[in-house]
């Protein structure tokens, strides 16, 4: 015979200050792991739709995996635009978008700013970054500068300090904010993009970083690859936009396996401290379990009320925790090498962290119920 | 608890074998069915180095070279049989130098860019074979392969070669 469900229930309300903690704690492993792996999703999120498959990125070929390190010739865009037919050409506008683009310390008003990425680009850049959108303000003009959704975050700024109307300085210069932009999640989003000759001027540099190429239907960037090839003078290389994003992909698999690794000894620590706190609370209960059992209900009844009140408390821990993630951490920005992301909590990141909650709950449970209930019924009926 | 630290000691053990494995996948040679429209059965005779070459040839004359495959860490265009050949006379990494992509010549960048030229097979119409070079000729990094076919040079220096067939020495 089973004892009922409402015993189970009653029990955690029997001993409210116990269950209070334990349900802190149990909630407490569950946030970490929702962090963790929101952080994890957040960032494979970020590198999978940045990039376009249509779009091929021609950069230096000693700058190896780092755009930011590349320097090409000025005159690489006219040279690789007028060697392949591939490209998209609408009212004589060759979609070809050359870019310098660097890492600089950007100061904004009222604090002293930090690393961010700059990117200097022509009319042409919207027409290959297809996934950039103006939301609020204008194109920059001269001395001006737009500023995508996550560049405060990947400066280490307020919103409101990038705010259209307000200046930022970087390369001993003023720039005044003239418009915000939103790129679906990409990478875009936590850089500020500036007019090309403006950045050079400020720069001192006449060359380039990048030409980003949007590639006509039917197209292959392998004949961009193989023109970089032929003219081994210009040290060029091509490489597919979304393959470089999945190379960084491949580049932060270290960081990732570090997080996911980070996930098992969060929730390992979290079964230890939640056996720890099942011990206590099992502990106390010796004399009430031996009752049980000599009134008639069977260990596996015990048993199984036990874990009941272990998952129900796990439970409630895990609907608190992801609720909180849910509606507190979720598309929090976070500041990364490569810029800036939003901690994603998707439904894998609800499965594992509802999931190692449980977990919890069960695990946390069965080693002292078991423990208590091998004990002698008629010496834990003597028990203090 | 004996069980537990066993299972977790064999799944850590999993993750640093899967961390540890490296590009040396890359070199591994598979079973390639050459396609003997462009492979050479037979070596063809007084095939000129590439560095002579560059500094012989003009432009649309017929040319048969050696090279060896590499000259950046990717020598090979994916999508296009095409890849580059150096000099064998420029050496490459020794193996003792721990460099992983021996073939992007890191340790003798120098010597490689006036002794590089660029492969591009070419059908019966001139135009690229749209495959892996490495999906129907059974080379890879730092094969050593004479080729036969048409020179291309323009102001700069630079050389390819469409080529009708290619003849991959066996290694030593």
């Amino acid at each position: 015979m089973l004892l009922p469900w409402e015993y189970g229930v009653r029990n955690l309300a029997r001993r409210p200050v116990r269950t209070a903690l334990t349900l802190v704690a149990l909630a407490t492993v569950v946030m970490l792991v929702f962090v963790v792996v929101g952080f994890i999703r957040g960032l494979e999120q970020s590198l999978a739709v940045s990039g376009d498959e249509n779009v091929v990125l021609v950069y230096s070929v000693n700058s190896e995996q780092n755009i930011e390190n590349s320097s090409i010739a000025a005159r690489s865009p006219s040279l690789v635009a007028a060697s392949l037919d591939g490209t998209v050409k609408r009212f004589d506008v060759t979609h070809v978008s050359p870019e310098l683009y660097l890492g600089t310390r950007v100061k904004t008003n009222g604090s002293a700013g930090g690393l961010g990425l700059v990117r200097g680009v022509s009319y042409a850049a919207p027409l290959v970054r297809r996934s950039v959108k103006l939301v609020e303000g204008d194109w920059p003009g001269e001395g001006e500068v737009i500023v995508g959704r996550l560049a405060a975050a990947k400066l280490g700024s307020t919103d409101e300090a990038v705010m259209v109307g307000n200046s930022v300085e970087f390369e001993g210069r003023s720039w005044q904010i003239s418009g915000r932009f939103a790129a679906g999640g990409a990478a875009y989003e936590s850089e500020i993009w500036c007019r090309l000759g403006d950045f050079q001027t400020a720069t001192k540099r006449q060359d380039l970083s990048l030409v980003a190429m949007l590639l006509s239907p039917g197209s292959s960037p392998a004949e961009v690859q193989l023109f970089c090839k032929e003219r081994t003078d210009l040290e060029l290389r091509a490489i597919r936009e979304t393959d470089y994003y999945a190379s960084l992909q491949q580049h932060y698999k270290p960081v990732r396996l570090l997080a996911w690794f980070v996930v098992v000894l969060v929730s390992g620590a979290g079964i230890f401290a939640g056996l720890n706190m099942m011990y206590g609370a099992v502990a106390g209960r010796i004399r009430e379990i031996a009752t049980l059992q000599a009134i008639g209900f069977r260990r596996r009844a015990i048993l199984l009320s036990l874990v009941q009140e272990g998952v129900l408390l796990a439970a409630a821990g895990s609907l608190l925790s992801g609720v909180i993630a849910l509606t507190m951490l979720n598309g929090m920005a976070v500041r990364f090498t490569m810029g800036a992301f939003t901690l994603r909590i998707d439904s894998v990141a609800i499965l594992i962290g509802c999931g190692v909650g449980l977990l919890l709950g069960v695990v946390g449970a069965l080693p002292p119920a078991i423990k208590a209930l091998r004990a002698e019924v008629a010496t834990s009926l003597k028990a203090i | 608890m004996k069980i537990n630290l066993s299972v977790a000691l064999v799944g850590l053990s999993l993750l640093a074998v899967g961390c540890g494995q490296t590009e040396t996948a890359t070199t591994q040679s598979k079973t390639v069915e050459v396609d003997t429209r462009y492979a050479a059965t037979t070596e063809p005779a007084n095939a000129v180095p590439v560095g002579e070459a560059r500094n012989k040839s003009e432009d649309g004359q017929d040319i048969t070279l050696v090279g060896v495959i590499g000259g950046s860490n990717k020598p090979f265009v994916e999508g296009i049989a095409a890849f580059t050949v150096v000099d064998p006379k420029v050496p490459y990494c020794a193996a003792e130098e721990g460099c992983p992509t021996p073939w992007d010549y890191c340790c003798t960048q120098d010597q490689v860019k006036e002794n590089v030229a660029t492969i591009k097979i070419v059908d019966d119409s001139g135009k690229p074979i749209t495959k892996d070079a490495r999906e129907f000729l059974n080379v890879k990094e730092l094969s050593t392969v004479v080729v036969t076919g048409k020179a291309k040079r323009d102001d700069q220096g630079n050389l390819t070669v469409a080529a009708s067939k290619v003849f991959v020495r066996t290694e030593k």
